[in-house]
Order: C-alpha cells, then sequence, then structure tokens
C-alpha cells in the first residue's frame, strides 16, 4: 500500500533529525504521539505537534514516560499507528510496557534519541548507550526490531521502515538514533506519497464469534483486531492462550512466549539490513551504526589512500544483529574495528558472531559522532599491522 | 471479584450504552469466561497502569467508553489517577479497594492476619474520593461490594458523566485469597455490615478509619470541561478552520469501520 497525502509532506527540506523523525512518522501514517518530553528528543514532539492538526493526528504528554509508553499501546489497538519518542532516562522508563507490547503483540514505535548515562548522565551530549538495553531491557525472552539512522534523511527513511515492521510483525520497533544525528541539520527529501510503500496491519477477517487474539498464521503473526468493534476480546499480559486466557502452565510458556521469537528469528532475512562498503577485497573491516558510521565513511576512503584495504559494513538494523554476515566478514578479513559512541556494546555481538576468526580492535569514544575520522583511521591503521591471531576484544584507549 | 461483574453489567445495562463500545482495562485478573458475559473488550495489563493505557484508548477512540479497573489502592500507578483527573480523562475508573494495609473498625482485615503480615500494619489508606475530588475528578463514590444496586446505578450514572469518575469498591480482591475458607463472604458482610450511607457528604470528611463506620454514597457529582474538550477549544482558537476537532460527542452505535 502507498502512504496517505495528508501526511507526507513531498519536497526537499531542510530539516534536523528529530524534525525528519517527526515527518517520517506522520508519511508512515503514525497518527497518535505520547510522550513525556526529554532532551534531546525534543524537536520530534515539536514538529509532529504542530503538523498534527492538518493530518488529524491527536497527541498528549503524559505524566512519565511509564504512562506514554501505555498510552501509545492503548491508542495502537484502537487501529491507530502509535509512536512514543524519549531519551535514556525514558527508555528505563519505558521498560515495563516494552514487554507488555511484546506480550500483547502491540505495533509501535519507541523513537530512542540517546544521550549519555547512566543515571542523569549527560542529557544534551550524543551516545549509543542503550542499544543492548533496547535488546535486553525489559524482563523475560523477546525479540526486538531496532534501526539505527546515521543522517536527517535516514531518520526520515528508519522511521516509515520502522512503522513497516511494528505493524508487519505485531511488535514494538525501536529507532535507536542520537542527539549528534538528532540535531543534526541536512538537506532531507521527502518522495511523493505513492511512491512510499506502508505495511498495513493484516486484520482478521472471520466472523465475530469465532475470532481468537492469538490465533497466529503461517509466519507466526496473530491477525489484529481494533477495539470497539464488537469483538469482544480477551487479552493478557500473563503467560496466554489463543483466546487470550491466562494460562498459568509452563506448557503454555513454550505455546504463547516462543513463538514470539520465532516470528522476528524466522524473518531475519527479510528484516536484516546492512550497508557495505568496500568490503570485497577488504582485511580491515569498520563494523559501525548511527552516527559513528559518518565518520567511518570518510575513515576508510582515507585507509584506501594510504594503501590499506580497509571497507565497512554499516548497520541499518542492529537488531536484529546481521550473524552471518558478521561471521562471513570475520572469515575473510583480517580484523575488525567496532568504533561506538559507548564502553562496548555492540562490539559484543561482532565479538560473539567472529567466533575468533579475525583480531576485534573497539574504539569507545565520547559524542564526536562524524567528527571522529581520524581515531577511527588510526584505528585501522593498528589492526592492519597486527599479525598475530589474538582472543578477546582488544580495546583501543 | 464476580460481584463487580455483576454490578458492572448492570450498570452498563442501565446506562444505556451499547456494549461494544466498552473497553475494560484492567491490572486485576478477572474470570475470563465471567469477563466474557460482560461483552465488552477486555485488556488485562500491569499493575497500576490502567489508567494511562486507558487513556490511549479513549484518545485513539473517542466514542469509546474506557473504564480502567485499579487494584492495590493505586499505590502502583497513584501519578495516573493524579493526573488522570486533573486533566478530566473521559474514563470511568473502579478502585477495587482491599485494605491489604489497614484494621477496619478493630477487626483485622485478612491482609493483616499473620498469614500475611505477622505484626499487622500502621498506615493509613488513600481517601480516594477526596484525593480525586480535589485533583478534579467530576464524579466519586464509594461503595461495598454487597451494595450491589447502588454500585450498579453508581456505574450507570458514572458512565454518563463527561470526564474522569471514580468508584471505589470495597472488595476483598485478588484470587489466590480464596485459598483461605471463608475470608471472601465473611469480609464482604464485614464491610457491608460497618459501613453508613452518606450520600453527598464532603469527600474531605470520607476517609476510612479504624473508629468509625466507613462512609458509602456519592460523594462528587460536578461538571468540568474534559481533555478532549479543552483539547479542541484550545486547538480551534488556535488554528481555526486548519483544526479538525477530536472526537466528536459520543455516538449511539459506531457503523462501518474496517471491522464492520
Amino acid at each position: 500500500m502507498k502512504a496517505d497525502k495528508a501526511g507526507v509532506l513531498t519536497g526537499s527540506h531542510v530539516l534536523n533529525g528529530n524534525q525528519a523523525c517527526a515527518e517520517g512518522a506522520l508519511a508512515a501514517g503514525c497518527r497518535f504521539l505520547g510522550l513525556y518530553p526529554i532532551v534531546p528528543s525534543i524537536e520530534v514532539s515539536e514538529r509532529f505537534l504542530a503538523r498534527a492538526p492538518e493530518v488529524g493526528a491527536t497527541f498528549i504528554q503524559m505524566e512519565d514516560e511509564i504512562s506514554a509508553l501505555a498510552a501509545v499501546l492503548g491508542a495502537s489497538w484502537t487501529g491507530k499507528k502509535s509512536m512514543t519518542v524519549t531519551s535514556g532516562p525514558g527508555l528505563s522508563l519505558m521498560m515495563e510496557h516494552l514487554g507488555l507490547g511484546i506480550m500483547l503483540e502491540t505495533p509501535c514505535v519507541i523513537a530512542d534519541i540517546q544521550s549519555v548515562g547512566p543515571g542523569l548522565g549527560l542529557p544534551t551530549h550524543a551516545a549509543q548507550g542503550d542499544m543492548m538495553q533496547a535488546r535486553w531491557g525489559s524482563h523475560g525472552d523477546y525479540e526486538i526490531v531496532a534501526l539505527a539512522p546515521s543522517s536527517p534523511q535516514e531518520m526520515f527513511d528508519f522511521t516509515i521502515k520502522a512503522f513497516n515492521f511494528s505493524e508487519r510483525y505485531r511488535i514494538p520497533v525501536a529507532i535507536m538514533s542520537d542527539a549528534y544525528v538528532a540535531q543534526l541539520e541536512e538537506t532531507v527529501v521527502i518522495p511523493p506519497a505513492d511512491q512510499i510503500n506502508i505495511e498495513t496491519r493484516r486484520y482478521y477477517e472471520g466472523a465475530k464469534d469465532s475470532y481468537l487474539p492469538f490465533k497466529r498464521d503461517k509466519d507466526f503473526v496473530p491477525p489484529m483486531v481494533d477495539i470497539g468493534q464488537g469483538y469482544r476480546f480477551h487479552v493478557t499480559g500473563l503467560t496466554h492462550d489463543d483466546r487470550g486466557y491466562p494460562i498459568m502452565f509452563e506448557e503454555c510458556q513454550e505455546y504463547n512466549v516462543h513463538p514470539l521469537m520465532w516470528k522476528v528469528r524466522n524473518a531475519v532475512d527479510k528484516i536484516v539490513e546492512v550497508q557495505e562498503t568496500n568490503t570485497d577485497d577488504a582485511e580491515v573491516v569498520v563494523i559501525s551504526y548511527g552516527a559513528t558510521s559518518r565518520a567511518v565513511l570518510k575513515a576508510i576512503k582515507q585507509a584506501r589512500e594510504s594503501g590499506i584495504k580497509a571497507g565497512g559494513l554499516k548497520l541499518v538494523t542492529v537488531w536484529p544483529f546481521p550473524e552471518k554476515r558478521v561471521t562471513e566478514l570475520a572469515k575473510k578479513a583480517k580484523a575488525i574495528v567496532v568504533p561506538e559512541m559507548n564502553f562496548g556494546q555492540i562490539v559484543l555481538e561482532v565479538e560473539r558472531n567472529g567466533y575468533g576468526e579475525a583480531n576485534i580492535f573497539f574504539l569507545p569514544h565520547g559524542d564526536k559522532g562524524a567528527e571522529y575520522s581520524e581515531d577511527i583511521l588510526a584505528a585501522i591503521k593498528r589492526a592492519s599491522q597486527t599479525s598475530e591471531a589474538k582472543s578477546g576484544i582488544i580495546e583501543i584507549s | 471479584m464476580n460481584s463487580i461483574i455483576d454490578a458492572l453489567d448492570k450498570g452498563i445495562e442501565m446506562a444505556g450504552i451499547a456494549r461494544k463500545r466498552i473497553s475494560v482495562p484492567s491490572d486485576i485478573p478477572f474470570d475470563p469466561d465471567a469477563v466474557k458475559t460482560l461483552g465488552v473488550d477486555y485488556f488485562q495489563i500491569p499493575r497500576g497502569r490502567a489508567i494511562a493505557f486507558g487513556t490511549g484508548l479513549k484518545l485513539g477512540n473517542p466514542d469509546l467508553k474506557v473504564i480502567p479497573v485499579a487494584g492495590d489502592l493505586m499505590t502502583l500507578g497513584g501519578n495516573h489517577f493524579v493526573h488522570g483527573s486533573r486533566r478530566n480523562m473521559e474514563l470511568l475508573v473502579i478502585c477495587v479497594n482491599n485494605f491489604v494495609y489497614k484494621n477496619i473498625g478493630g477487626k483485622p482485615a485478612p491482609f493483616t492476619q499473620a498469614v500475611f503480615s505477622p505484626y499487622s500494619t500502621f498506615e493509613e489508606p488513600f481517601n480516594f474520593p477526596h484525593l480525586g475530588n480535589s485533583c478534579g475528578a467530576v464524579y466519586t463514590a464509594r461503595w461495598t461490594a454487597l451494595h450491589a444496586e447502588e454500585l450498579a446505578a453508581s456505574i450507570a450514572e458514572a458512565l454518563n458523566k463527561r470526564g474522569l469518575s471514580m468508584i471505589e469498591v470495597l472488595a476483598p480482591g485478588p484470587n489466590y485469597y480464596r485459598s483461605i475458607d471463608g475470608i471472601e463472604s465473611e469480609l464482604l458482610q464485614f464491610y457491608f455490615n460497618n459501613s453508613v450511607v452518606k450520600n453527598n457528604e464532603d469527600p474531605r470528611n470520607v476517609a476510612i478509619t479504624p473508629d468509625e463506620k466507613i462512609a458509602v454514597g456519592k460523594f462528587t457529582d460536578k461538571e468540568r470541561p474534559t481533555f478532549i474538550d479543552s483539547y479542541n477549544v484550545q486547538h480551534s482558537k488556535m488554528l481555526g478552520d486548519k483544526f479538525t476537532p477530536h472526537g466528536s460527542p459520543p455516538k449511539v452505535e459506531k457503523l462501518g469501520g474496517k471491522n464492520g
């Protein structure tokens, strides 16, 4: 299906990442924003609020991030595409309802504009410190989809992708941005509505009396209905059967929760997306995402100019992690460099999937984002000169 | 708990509202088959979040009537009640109060008996009608689960109020307390026998204390613009024709829609 014209501001605009995220949401058909304001995510809500009346969207500033995501889940069940936006401290509060969203299989989008933690951290500085929280932060087992945009254009594009994944698989999807990309102003090209592909929610089409809220299709995704239409359904955040009735047995945990993994794991090839630069002959591969990947492009170019066969793998989807591709690259390359705006998160996934095939260098860095190419270049040089195989992660300090 | 389902059933009938328009987000697990007999859409969600979840339901589809059910003395989620009342979000909050914290009239509630709390308890419960009233709720009432007719009538009245209504129901709560023989019926009767109807009493005076009879009745019934009213007024003022008011006044029946 194509996008609804009402929300699409076709044309070329100078927007910051946050504004582009709001435009992406409106273009994707998002019509409900529930939020609690937090730096550095404010322009997402400002932009959404300013544009909401003309597209018939609703918004509410809730009393905290717990209720913000709760309201988003509620609104989603009325058939409205819904989202919230926050930063690290807010994401921490949202973990309760992230889990509920997983269990009730409720489509929604959470934009996390990462700043420096833990605790109160540095609220205006960029970081990539929530990457593992998005994956593991809520209790129990789940799979999640998370995207990492590196520019305002990608904030627009990936927000649409996020809504498409959330509707397709009935899961909360996270946009893992950061203060750097969020505040960066660049030209964003918004295509005409008929060139934007929109994934629509799959609705149950059978008789009202025989509707089972969690009866799965072949791909493990149950078709949905909107509330208020006479289906008279019962759903629960407890472990449940197809009827949505709580069943307090271990067998039901297997029946209910394992498919929540499968519906994402079985679709990994359809979800996972990476962008590669010069990886065909690369001896040193830089694996990065978000703001950091901007600096990586420059560093790779400079490394090539100085005779090092460097390449880059940029993660579009951080979760699910592109496991197969990283394993392939680790077998081919001599070394892998992972720069991150944290003290070591996604590098753990790289190590896990590298199986000891390549030396793995980790470059932690602060909020310089795209202005960090010199350090990345130095890391590439060092990686290219290390010949003996070492186990574990080699941290560059 | 079935006494609350029964009261909801009667109250919805008396209010004359189509059942498919009603959704109940609850942090208390009801018997699913009993819920099915109500003919509403039902969500069991984490403790304390019914009002927040219900706010999203109401804003997502303003034609709905949303009845959040909250337990545990609103310790979890008390802030959602405070702010829901302040906004006057159109919700009927059923607060099921089972006195986990309090002795009543000198007799320990089951939850403070030695099996649960060896030294009883010393905390005061909220005065919910006063809390709701002072935060801006347009309707507050309290009944015991045995005041079946009064409770149903209150539910019917509150469902047709515009804004946040709160009905406190004194009832032993979670299912697992049933395993202790006789507690549920005995306690229900105890609450009922120790209550006195004081309609229109100033909500400041209806706190539940160990020494006095429990005041039940309707304590608040007033008018205030709802959240959606204020939302529409403000945006119309600022944006004129560019703004389409959100959530037209509730219709009797919602027809069509993608679910037929």
